[in-house]
């Protein structure tokens, strides 16, 4: 089943892909989402993956691991909806999950 | 097996405070250690400001060029146009066909490699491989590099230390100009149909961008290279873990840059007196931020001075921090996940015949920093 997933970016607009497999990371870089670079190829390294979840969705994505809140711990504007998206692997769940792309800090 | 264990000269400094009072040029410079401390100043453009032309490298680079370098000797928000006008040409590694085309080049040097009793690595494989790569980033005629590769591991100073910078002024201008005539889709052509607040750039603005791009991108991927080259010399057994394990390469590239950490440390200048944890800097004086120190600080990289290839997280500052956090890391990190990937496929390593490393000598520490030269004999596979 296609999973369809919506990113906002800063600007306030949307990229919509309609059938997202892979990291959520790969899935933005792969649509140029304005924000995502993914710089490190998904190894918590440049934390340039930073998405924020919507909240209706926060159970269903689940929180980040030890390591990848150790890199969050360093950035500035996180809260508690924030995830590095190279870390979270899509699965049919996620049809119709919604994430912002982080200020850059 | 000699197992080489990297030196770090800013262990015990760092141990007593987060800065060092020291000099460079005649001058004081507060020499940011921690690195948490060193993160923060780097995202901190009014307090430590990049708007400090010939002052951002340390040494000063008076010397070697006559222009401010763009975008890195501006703060935003001026910054955030300019290096929005080049950013495109730094984000192509991720597309495919550089990928490929990046696949091909190692692949070609290093069967050339292989096929010689001896390769000298600065001069005959990573030169080479920085000046051809470059031209994809810059998408001029592979033949450029020609000319690329006969210039030094720095691009403004020869071995003496003596400035060539005025000649590589020249060939960038005449790029310019050739471009003004003939525009194509080239780095220069860009630069010269840009616009910076409705404007073009002016002719000193895009040698700006050009120099930059010149020397930022040499002797941090000559000597990532050579140091590269000369760990897994050092050890055979990294080769076989990653081909066991061919994702270890991602983290493997993280863990040889931070432990390469090829720029030392950049400059800042204080527009107001500040105090930078208790040393006390002067209006228009300079603090440095220092990558290699924050790379291996203990509180974030458990066993710093190891090498581990599974490192992760590995929130290192090889690249910078902050709005200029470097445009040339896709380039750069494609090059070394493709080094490693092709040294597996077509190596079993190979046998270290000599080495001469390079020493940066300055007030209050020595750092290792690569290699003047690294002699190596390819193993096939
Ligand atoms: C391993 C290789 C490299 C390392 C370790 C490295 C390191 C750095 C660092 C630390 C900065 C931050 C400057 C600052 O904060 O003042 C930087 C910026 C920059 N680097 Fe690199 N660099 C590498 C490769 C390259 C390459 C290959 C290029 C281009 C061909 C390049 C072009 C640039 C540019 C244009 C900037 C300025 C960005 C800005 O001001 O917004 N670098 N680099
Ligand atoms: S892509 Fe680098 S931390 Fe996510």
């Amino acid at each position: 089943m296609p999973t369809k997933i919506t990113f906002i970016t800063q600007d306030g607009s949307k990229v919509v892909v309609e059938d997202a497999i892979g990291t959520l990371m790969e899935v933005a870089t792969e649509h140029d989402v304005e924000g995502i670079d993914g710089d490190c190829g998904g190894v918590c390294s440049c934390s340039t993956c930073h998405v924020k979840v919507k909240r209706e969705w926060l159970d269903k994505v689940g929180v980040a691991d030890e390591i990848e809140q150790d890199m969050l711990d360093l950035e500035d504007e996180t809260d508690e909806r924030s995830r590095l998206c190279c870390q979270i692997e899509v699965v049919e769940e996620f049809d119709g999950l919604i994430v912002e792309v982080a200020p850059l800090s | 097996m000699s197992n080489c264990p990297y030196h770090d000269p800013f262990k015990s400094a760092r141990e007593q405070k987060p800065v060092l009072a020291t000099e460079f040029d005649g001058d004081p410079v507060a020499m940011i250690l921690g690195f948490k401390e060193v993160r923060k100043a780097a995202r901190d453009y009014t307090t430590f400001s990049s708007d400090a032309p010939f002052r951002v490298p340390i040494p000063r680079e008076e010397d070697v060029r006559s222009m401010r370098q763009y975008p890195i000797e501006v703060d935003p928000p001026a910054h955030t146009e300019y290096r929005k006008i080049v950013e495109p040409f730094f984000r192509q590694p991720t597309q495919p066909e550089y990928i490929e085309r990046m696949e091909n080049l190692l692949e070609e040097l290093i069967l050339d490699a292989l096929e010689r009793d001896s390769i000298e690595i600065v001069r005959e494989f990573a030169i080479p491989l920085q000046s051809r790569a470059l031209t994809y980033l810059l998408n001029v005629p592979e033949s450029e590099a020609d000319l690329w590769t006969t210039w030094g591991t720095h691009v403004f100073r020869d071995e003496s230390g003596k400035s060539k910078g005025a000649e590589m002024e020249t060939y960038t201008n005449s790029l310019f100009d050739r471009a003004e005539a003939n525009p194509g889709d080239d780095f220069f052509s860009a630069l010269v149909q840009a616009r910076y607040q409705g404007r073009p750039l002016t002719r000193e603005e895009m040698q700006g961008c050009a120099n930059l791009a010149f020397a930022g991108g040499r002797d941090t991927i000559i000597n990532t290279v050579s140091t590269v080259m000369a760990y897994i010399a050092e050890h055979p057994e990294a080769l076989d873990a990653l081909r066991e394990n061919p994702k270890l390469v991602m983290t493997a590239t993280e863990e040889l840059i931070r432990y390469t950490s090829p720029v030392t440390h950049l400059g800042r200048m204080c527009p107001m007196d500040t105090d930078v944890h208790g040393v006390k800097v002067d209006a228009g004086k300079l603090i440095s931020l220092n990558w290699a120190s924050a790379n291996f600080d203990p509180t974030m990289f458990e066993e710093p001075e190891t090498v581990r290839l599974d490192r992760k997280p590995n929130p290192h500052i090889a690249f910078g921090n902050g709005a200029h956090n470097c445009l040339g890391a896709p380039h750069a990190r494609l090059i070394v996940r493709t080094l490693l990937k092709k040294l597996c496929q077509h190596t079993n390593g190979m046998t270290l015949l000599s080495a001469q490393r390079k020493v940066e000598k300055e007030a209050d520490y020595e750092r290792a920093n690569a290699y003047h030269e690294l002699k190596v004999q390819l193993i096939s596979k």
